[in-house]
């Protein structure tokens, strides 16, 4: 087993990829608000 | 069923029982079989995370709950994508870089042996008990369809994962669950479509969508703070966390999962893929469960969906009785379905006072409908006072089975078998797994050979799978099987998240002060749900929070001294 530093693929930093979850998170939530409201 | 569709069925489980035994071959010790060598890639990760909680449960309640109330449960998931970071910067990295087998190896290099069997102990209760259930779901779909007892379908089905998992062990379970998810996925998209399709003439997904959200079907967001409501915004985000936290961090179906990752690299990104997929997989899944809503609103759907108990009712002393019901039951669909019509023409008019006039009328024929429901209920526990009156989770069977054409119907019943083969698979092997590294290799067998440490997994496989079994003979009682899940993992996770956090984060605490917390803390969570005080979800976050205060307040009454990580 390696226990790499190895990097996440396109985005380069972890941090980022951590930002890229939370932020399609919060689209997703957005989208769904979207959702209830337009169909409720 | 056609023949088409047992051919089909029949084909996919051959298929992927074969490719799972072919690709585990020449497993020679403990390492191959629970951990697969520690070699497996990003993508196996994040299939094999995803296929390990997407359980049959989840392909067969949650469409039903969101027939029956709405789309909030999508909610209860929007904890996950954050836990999935912190997982990745805290949990990933140490479970490697100590190469533990289980994730509570690590509790005794941390506190002592005792908070490690302890925790160990909760795990194989819990975990135990959800695959009974995980079993039993795919079960009454074969009663179901083959008029024949759950008993005989539920030892078919456990007998077959138990024989693969026996036989390959973890690489068995991962690649199979590799190829489920990318079947998994077509057919949603294949159902997704039908639904559609069967819609009448002139409707499409936006009306059936306005349909479903004029009776209060589309419900996916609530910002409400309410304690006991149990699906909103905060629950998902707060509780949610909590129990996904603990469920990915903690549940050894699940770190068995990532711990075969060939780095902290693939382990990761194989998690923060589950982070970007899930909820969007999730809300498709709800999203059919009120698509099939609407195809019901154009066409008759049964008086109750289970079958099994209809006919008992039917063949029964009270047929008059459920006869009468059933012509009030037309009566009411004939009345809403011109109510149905006529919403139909004032949303294309975008007739706001119609429709406003047209979803109050829907309210009460939904009410009348209830009513005539609970009567039919009534009669079937008076007829038989143990009758499974909880139909929520034969709802998209039923739909499937009755309109979809001959083949799909074989491939959607395959999806339910393999969703619950990869989530019984992963979940036996993980009970093995800490019933070998946990007990016996740390008390029975500290210097076995690697041939006899391997038997023994293998023994501890089927036992585990034999127990299961015998727990999903008695999950018939448990009314919504997604729930039941979910309110028996809130019970022991939070406990077992705040052992790991005290492990992580609070450094002074020692073994003595975290053992004697996470008891008190679980006596404590037990008694507020025997006190229904608050809704299941938040039970996570007081079992976390719990095992945090109460040991730092018994390490200052004990004042041993904490163990340090290396």
């Amino acid at each position: 087993m390696k226990t790499d530093k190895g990097l996440p693929p396109f985005i380069r930093t972890w941090k980022r990829f951590y930002w890229l979850v939370i932020i399609w998170l919060v689209v997703l939530i957005l989208l769904f608000y979207w959702f209830t409201n337009h169909f409720g | 069923m056609s023949i088409v569709d047992w051919v089909v069925l029949a084909i996919t489980l051959l298929a992927i029982v074969s490719y799972g035994v072919y690709r585990s071959r020449g497993i020679r010790n403990i390492d191959g079989y629970l951990l697969g060598n520690r070699s497996l890639s990003w993508y196996h990760i994040g299939f094999s995370v995803m296929a390990t909680q997407a359980s049959a449960i989840t392909f067969l309640s949650a469409p039903g709950l969101a027939y029956s109330s709405g789309m909030s449960f999508v909610q209860f998931y929007f904890g996950l994508p954050l836990a999935m970071i912190v997982l990745s910067i805290t949990f990933v990295p140490i479970f490697h870089r100590l190469k533990v087998f289980t994730a509570y190896e690590f509790l005794e290099k941390r506190f002592d042996v005792r908070t490690r069997v302890f925790t160990a102990f909760l795990f194989l209760i819990q975990r135990g008990v959800s695959t009974g259930i995980t079993i039993y779901a795919p079960a009454i779909i074969l009663s179901s369809i083959l008029q024949i007892n759950v008993t005989y379908t539920t030892l078919f089905i456990g007998s077959l994962v138990v024989i693969y998992t026996a036989y390959g062990g973890t690489k068995a379970v991962s690649y199979t669950q590799l190829l489920q998810m990318s079947i998994i996925f077509g057919g949603l998209l294949a159902a997704g479509y039908m639904v559609v399709h069967l819609l009448p003439q002139g409707i499409g997904f936006k009306e059936a969508l306005h349909i479903a959200g004029k009776s209060g079907k589309t419900n996916a967001i609530d910002f409400t703070l309410d304690l006991n409501n149990q699906y909103t915004v905060w629950t998902g985000i707060i509780g949610g966390f909590f129990l996904q936290l603990s469920y990915f961090g903690t549940d050894q179906s699940q770190v068995g999962r990532y711990l075969t990752g060939s780095s902290i690299r693939e382990s990761r990104i194989g998690l923060l893929m589950n982070g970007l997929l899930k909820v969007p997989m999730q809300f498709s899944i709800l999203l059919i469960g009120i698509l099939v809503f609407s195809f019901y609103q154009y066409n008759t759907p049964p008086i109750f969906f289970n079958k099994l108990e209809l006919n008992k009712i039917e063949n029964s002393s009270y047929q008059p009785e459920v006869e009468v019901l059933r012509e009030k039951h037309i009566a009411v669909f004939e009345n809403k379905k011109a109510d149905i019509d006529r919403l139909t023409e004032a949303l294309a008019a975008d007739d706001e006072q119609q429709i406003d006039e047209l979803r109050l009328r829907l309210q009460d024929a939904d009410h009348q409908a209830k009513e005539i429901r609970a009567d039919l209920v009534s009669l079937m526990k008076e007829n038989d006072s143990k009758a499974d009156t909880n139909d929520n989770n034969y709802i998209f069977l039923s739909f499937v089975t009755e309109s979809f054409p001959k083949g799909l119907i074989g491939l959607l019943i395959a999806i339910v078998f393999m969703a619950s083969m990869g989530a019984t698979a992963s979940a036996i092997n993980s009970l093995a797994s800490t019933t070998s590294i946990d007990i016996y290799k740390r008390f029975i067998s500290k210097k076995g050979s690697e041939k006899s440490d391997l038997s023994a997994s293998r023994i501890f496989t089927l036992v585990w799978g034999v127990f299961c079994m015998i727990i999903a003979l008695y999950a018939n009682r448990l009314g919504n099987l997604l729930e039941a899940v979910n309110i028996l993992g809130s019970l022991f996770y939070g406990t077992i998240l705040g052992i790991f956090v005290v492990a992580f984060y609070v450094r002074r605490a020692g073994g003595r002060a975290v053992l004697w917390a996470a008891i008190v803390t679980e006596i404590t969570v037990v008694t507020i749900w025997q006190l229904d005080l608050m809704a299941f979800l938040w039970l996570n976050l007081v079992g976390c929070a719990g095992v945090v205060f109460f040991s730092l307040l018994f390490q200052q009454l004990f004042g041993d001294k904490a163990k340090p990580i290396k």
